[in-house]
């Protein structure tokens, strides 16, 4: 079988793709109810779905609180990744819908009292004029429609192109560039 | 500048997280894991081969695309490594694992005393191969492994450790649902509060489904109407449909303060779910009677809407037939959730409430606690009903149902001479009723409405909801789809429609209007969409359509554009047909119905012309009901990003609402003009700050969102 062959074809050694590897090693395992497969596989991501959270939710407390849900949605969740995409933008779409959970929740809405935790890395005395334009233009971004602010969000905060972002929001690319285009009409005004 | 403002968001940096909260998150997880294996263990131990084989031999409703090579991954490995037995070959040509060495084991070890694992820990050994196989290549599947134990953990061995799998063919309808479609197990070592909502929607997150939509239910989809020219297409032919749950739908995401997808947004249900005071027939002679009018259109002052007002004839009380109604229900653990079964229960609680004497109720229950609840019983002894309801509960997995052909059974049971025969089929979206394959469960439902026992759906709930399927069994059943989101909606339904949505007066009603081109010369008919019919269809009696009950009415709307308006979308043609038809008749169009008897098989012709003495010049001179139609035809357009939806302001829309409300003893108008309100905050005008969809002038229109999704 050409098994073999397509084994040293794809001696890829960038550090992207064997990250990836790594993931897809751990996924098949903790599919395969291997616990610490799956418990490696969550302190690795630990970080990255509180990091997630927090830029969308810009409050800390809010972020631990989805990140540990997104931990125990991971459990069962994890048996529907199917490895067409990385696992990194599977998981980031699953903090994703976990953060939409929990702001679309009544019971949250109510619980805004906590201070916005994102911090600009100019947020020394000097900076501080940077860092306050950075939060007022998250919250405008914020206020933008659903999809609207995800796009902004994806391609502004995350830097990515429309292509992954449209990955990430399933969609199409051109829906993506779309909303991005509505979005800047919006804030054209305001910012 | 915007660019410019926007990218300070890439310089906004989350803080660390609080190491308390990490471990309490990784340990939660951990419970999770652990009780989602021992799920696993118990369903395998349950025969999961076996169901899984069935579900593999007759396909499976709405698998992700794929999930094969996840079954056949997880079967292999999961089952055997708790069986603690050699694994077997297993080979196929769509589905591959890949062996290679790995050094879990000497990395476990290694990971074993530190309880923070940072990514440099786990930088991934360099693999003997490191394969890289193309998503769309076959892959063999390479086997001969065994599994060890270890300190009663399972850990496999290397070289076989590391289990690969590769996708093999994108379109493989077979699924791994019997792990997948596990429920969230429920962690009792929560540390952390939660929002509550965020647990109900565990485990919707599969890569097929748009993750981004706030809910995982599903729509069919279709492309809205558009402008028909009367000389190319006089005959316009669709199916009447009565069905509301569009709109119950539209109302609750909206009230969740979202905007509903555009496909959930049919016109016609959000239409019809209003009362309108048209006149009835006097006699059964002729079931349902037509109410038209021709008022200047709203949002387009070149342009008249065509309104034609059915209403179903009301059968005196002395002439009720007896009432045999099954109550087919689905207590799979996911409707445990206050807005499912209690609910529900409360629901036919007031169903109950409302049948005579004469009247027989039985229940079956389907998925969770299945079989028959309620063997037939006379509504006399309403406890006795009212008691097995009252014991339904959610619970357990979907899987060992016969749900829907015990109820079939049971139904034909107690099936009298002149009874009504109804299964009402009450589910929050899990149509796991004991035929997995979509087709021959409609085809079943069809032999069993030729027998005479209809169907009608319950929707409740939210986030798993079928809506399309849901909509096409009722249909299939000469039933409706309703969607009963809270105790209002089902007392709506059972109680105040309750005659309408049980007693069907005629089936296979369907419409055909014929313009006049020499009057009219362009047309669209708003909504109807899904219930589209061939122009041949209308004569043809084999030909399935929608049907109405006692007392129902049904409303349709075309915009018509009138010759000589300047209001056409077609310019004329330069070589077009010499005139022919006789200009002076006036007439608008012609109106045909046809219909069958409830229990006949051919069917019966109603036609009516659209003259101009219809025409009103002024929309003030329109009834209530015309305007308050074409307020909801409006609202529903702008809605949904219609391309004819633009014109009116949402406070345009609300104040044309407002004012035809009529005398609305249940409030059913003043709430439209509420969600109208609400509308209008989530999706502003332009006018009020918001976006205006789908008018860019640089001919964005193609990548409007109501198109490309």
């Amino acid at each position: 079988m050409s098994g073999s062959l397509a084994l040293s074809e794809g001696l890829v050694q960038s550090d992207i793709n064997i990250s990836r590897s790594r993931d897809d090693d751990l996924v098949a395992r903790a599919k395969a109810g291997n616990r610490e497969a799956f418990g490696l596989l969550v302190e690795k991501h630990y970080d990255f779905i509180f990091r997630t959270a927090c830029k969308w939710t810009g409050k800390k407390s809010d972020a631990e609180d989805i990140a540990q849900e997104v931990c125990i949605k991971l459990a069962t969740a994890i048996q529907q990744f199917d490895g067409r995409s990385a696992f990194t933008s599977w998981l980031y779409r699953v903090t994703l819908n976990m953060v939409r959970d929990m702001q679309r929740s009544t019971s949250r809405k109510s619980k805004t009292i906590d201070a916005f935790t994102l911090v600009h890395p100019e947020d020394d005395p000097g900076g501080q004029e940077e860092a306050t334009t950075a939060h007022e233009i998250w919250e405008r971004v914020g206020a933008l429609p659903d999809k609207q602010r995800e796009a902004i969000m994806l391609v502004y905060a995350e830097e990515m192109n429309h292509a992954e972002a449209a990955e990430i929001m399933g969609c199409k690319e051109a829906t993506v560039s779309w909303h991005i285009h509505e979005a800047k009409k919006t804030l054209r005004g305001l910012l | 500048m915007t660019d410019e403002a926007l990218s300070t968001l890439k310089s906004l940096r989350a803080p660390q997280p609080s190491t308390e909260a990490r471990k309490l998150a990784l340990n939660a997880a951990m419970v999770a894991f652990d009780a989602a294996q021992a799920k696993t263990k118990i369903s395998e131990e349950a025969g999961f081969f076996t169901r899984l084989a069935q579900k593999m031999r007759g396909g499976w409703i709405a698998a992700p695309a794929g999930a094969a090579a996840l079954a056949l991954l997880l079967l292999p490995v999961g089952y055997q490594a708790l069986n603690s037995t050699s694994m077997t070959r297993l080979e196929g040509p769509k589905v591959g694992l890949e062996s290679k060495d790995d050094t879990l084991k000497e990395e476990l070890a290694k990971q074993a005393g530190a309880s923070t694992i940072t990514s440099t820990t786990t930088e991934a050994p360099k693999p003997e191969g490191e394969a890289n196989v193309s998503p769309q290549a076959p892959v063999v599947v390479r086997g001969g492994n065994e599994i060890g134990r270890a300190d009663g953990t399972v850990v496999l061995n290397a070289p076989e450790s590391d289990q690969r799998f590769v996708m093999g063919a994108p379109q493989d309808e077979i699924a791994a649902d019997a792990l997948a479609a596990q429920p969230a197990p429920s962690v009792t070592a929560k540390m952390r509060t939660v929002a509550p909502a965020a647990e109900a929607t565990l485990g919707i997150a599969s890569q097929t489904a748009i993750p981004l939509e706030p809910t995982g239910d599903e729509f069919a989809k279709f492309t809205e109407n558009g402008v028909k020219i009367v000389s190319e297409e006089p005959v316009s032919t669709f199916s009447i449909d009565v069905d509301t749950a569009s709109y119950a739908y539209v109302r609750s995401v909206l009230e969740d303060g979202y905007l509903p997808e555009p496909d959930a947004v049919r016109l016609e249900e959000l239409i019809n779910y209003f009362p309108y005071a048209y006149q009835g027939p006097d006699s059964l002679e002729a079931p349902f009677r037509a109410t038209m009018a021709v008022i200047p259109t709203p949002w387009n002052n070149k342009t008249e809407l065509l309104e034609i007002g059915i209403k179903g004839y009301v059968p005196p009380a002395e002439m009720r037939q007896p009432l045999n109604l099954t109550f087919l229900i689905d207590t799979s653990g996911s409707m445990d959730e206050p807005n499912k079964l209690p609910l529900l229960k409360r629901s036919f609680g007031l169903l109950v409430d409302q049948l005579q004497d004469g009247d027989t109720v039985s229940i079956v229950a389907y998925a969770g606690s299945a079989g028959i609840v309620l063997e037939p019983t006379k509504a006399t002894d309403r406890t006795k009903i009212l008691g097995a309801l009252d014991q339904l509960y959610a619970g357990g997995s979907t899987a060992g149902a016969e749900g829907i052909a015990l109820a079939y059974q049971v139904a034909e049971q107690t099936k009298q001479d002149g009874s009504v025969n109804r299964v009402i089929l009450a589910t929050d979206g899990d149509f796991n009723v004991g035929i997995s394959d979509p087709e021959e469960l409609k085809t079943y439902i069809k032999s069993k409405r030729d027998s005479g026992v209809f169907l009608s759906v319950l929707g409740f709930g939210r986030g798993n909801l079928d809506d399309a399927l849901m909509q096409s069994l009722a249909q299939i059943g000469n039933g409706n789809a309703s969607y009963i989101d809270d105790f209002r909606e089902a007392k709506k339904v059972l109680v105040e429609e309750g005659g309408a949505n049980l007693v069907t007066i005629a089936k296979d009603v369907k419409i055909q209007v014929e313009f006049n081109p020499a009057v009219v010369s362009e047309y669209r008919l708003i909504g109807y969409e899904t219930r589209a019919l061939n122009r041949e269809d209308f004569n043809n009696d084999t030909v399935d359509a929608g049907e109405i009950g006692a007392g129902h009415t049904v409303t349709a709307l075309y915009e018509v554009t009138l010759k000589g308006s300047g209001g056409e979308l077609n310019d004329p043609l330069r070589y077009g047909p010499a005139e022919t038809v006789d200009a002076t008749s006036g007439e608008l169009g012609f109106l045909k119905m046809r219909y069958k008897a409830p229990d006949g098989d051919q069917s019966k012709l109603i036609t009516a012309p659209i003259t101009s003495e219809l025409m009103l010049d002024d929309i003030s001179k329109a009834s209530a009901d015309q305007r308050f139609a074409a307020a909801v035809a409006a609202f529903g357009q702008k809605l949904k990003g219609s391309n004819y939806g633009e014109a009116m302001s949402w406070q345009q829309i609300a104040e044309l609402a407002n004012s035809s409300k009529g005398t609305d003893p249940e409030g059913y108008r003043a709430e439209l003009v509420q969600l109208i309100n609400l509308a209008g905050v989530l999706s502003p005008d332009p006018s009020d700050g918001g976006r205006s969809a789908c008018d860019d002038p640089n001919g964005a229109k193609t990548d409007c969102p109501s198109m490309m999704e």
